[in-house]
């Protein structure tokens, strides 16, 4: 029994040596996925704005650039992690809109090689209403790090 | 009056290594009882290969009906880590407590060697924490938070299979393998244990243990 010591040492050393490094293969911001929306008639399609420019508006900071003049039926907004809200202004077609999210978050770990990323839950209220977003839709309340399986987190309607 | 106590001391460490070491009669042929009290080596030699990682158990088992020895392990886990976006410490107690079934069968009845499978329920009580948590965020600013500490449970079922060689009357030595089920995996879904006192790291449902032990049998009955 006393023989099997230096081996059972060996064995288990060599076991850790071949551990796998975890590599990182996910962001970890938080998106919000949006898509955008027509209703004529009661007749639900799916839309794309041209020339949409997005801002985001962070408290006592300078707004940022998030889309300057792009074309899409879809797009991911990242949410603030600082505060319980993220706003964003929409500019597009000489309209322009403002974007309120209310939402409460949480870190959460991503995986050991990753980090930390936020969890978000929204609010079901929207704020906006300068005449370019007429309505909105909640499809998914909880926002984090993976896309996967998400369609949208929620509809605009132009 | 030191000089005695001294002397009586080493006397006694004597008289202790001799009946330890009192080779077995070819005449005895009664079975000694007793409870049985064991350290696990194999700690020591995981403290070597991840010096993160720290750990000690002990356990207790005694033959209460023929080949049936009711089984009671506790123990001490601690890691330490530093990742790059992030450190992570867990440290807490642990016990499991079981039964050991003896598949050898002996002719001699004062031989006790043993090959046993047997079952564990686990349970432990730790604490873990990240520190220094590091988000970046090229959009909003990097987000940082000083801690995140919670007080956890975990339960854990266990198939243990071993064997015991009797080296010398009532001294053991043995191993044992052993397959874990974690019951509550999802205990914090915000931090995923890094370890799991007892059970085992990384996250994982399932893990595999060994321990390498040493045991001394307090001979209380011989019948």
């Amino acid at each position: 029994m006393m023989k099997l010591s230096p081996f059972f040492l060996a064995l288990m050393i060599l076991a850790w040596s071949c551990a796998p490094e975890e590599l990182c293969e996910e962001d970890s911001i938080s998106e919000l996925v949006v898509s955008f929306k027509t209703e004529t008639s009661g007749l639900l399609s799916d839309t794309t704005i041209s020339g949409l420019t997005i801002y985001g508006i962070r408290e006592g900071q300078p707004t940022w650039l998030l889309y300057d003049s792009v074309t899409f039926a879809e797009i991911l907004l990242p949410l603030d992690p600082h505060h319980d809200a993220s706003n964003f202004v929409f500019q597009a077609n000489g309209k322009t809109d403002t974007l309120g999210l209310m939402h409460k978050s949480e870190i959460y770990l991503i995986s050991y090689a990753c980090g930390f990323g936020h969890q978000f839950t929204l609010d079901p209220e929207m704020q906006y209403g300068e005449g370019m977003i007429l309505k909105d839709s909640l499809i998914n309340s909880i926002v984090n790090t993976t896309l996967e399986d998400i369609e949208a987190h929620i509809w605009l309607y132009f | 009056m030191k000089h005695i106590s001294g002397s009586i001391s080493k006397a006694a460490l004597v008289l202790l290594i001799l009946a330890l070491w009192r080779p077995a009669s070819a005449q005895d042929t009664l079975r000694t009882y007793g409870p049985r009290f064991g350290i696990d080596l194999a700690r020591f030699a995981f403290i070597l290969a991840d010096p993160s990682e720290l750990g000690a158990e002990m356990s207790v088992d005694f033959e209460v009906l023929k080949n049936l020895y009711p089984v009671i392990e506790l123990g001490y886990n601690s890691i330490s880590e530093s990742e790059d976006l992030f450190n992570y410490a867990a440290s807490g107690i642990y016990g499991r407590f079981g039964a050991d079934y003896n598949l050898i069968s002996l002719k001699d009845r004062s031989q006790h060697h043993t090959f046993t499978f047997g079952a564990r329920y686990g349970i432990s009580a730790f604490t873990h924490r990240a520190e220094d948590i590091y988000i970046q965020n090229p959009y909003w600013g990097d987000y940082v938070l000083n801690a995140y500490e919670k007080d956890l449970q975990g339960h854990w079922v266990e198939l243990v299979a071993g064997v015991k060689a009797e080296l010398v009357p009532n001294l053991f030595m043995g191993w044992s393998l052993r397959y874990k089920f974690l019951l509550n995996p999802d205990m914090d879904p915000q931090l995923l244990p890094q370890l799991v006192t007892g059970f085992g790291t990384r996250g994982q449902d399932t893990s595999f243990g060994i321990s390498y032990s040493i045991f001394y049998r307090i001979p209380l009955i011989k019948k």
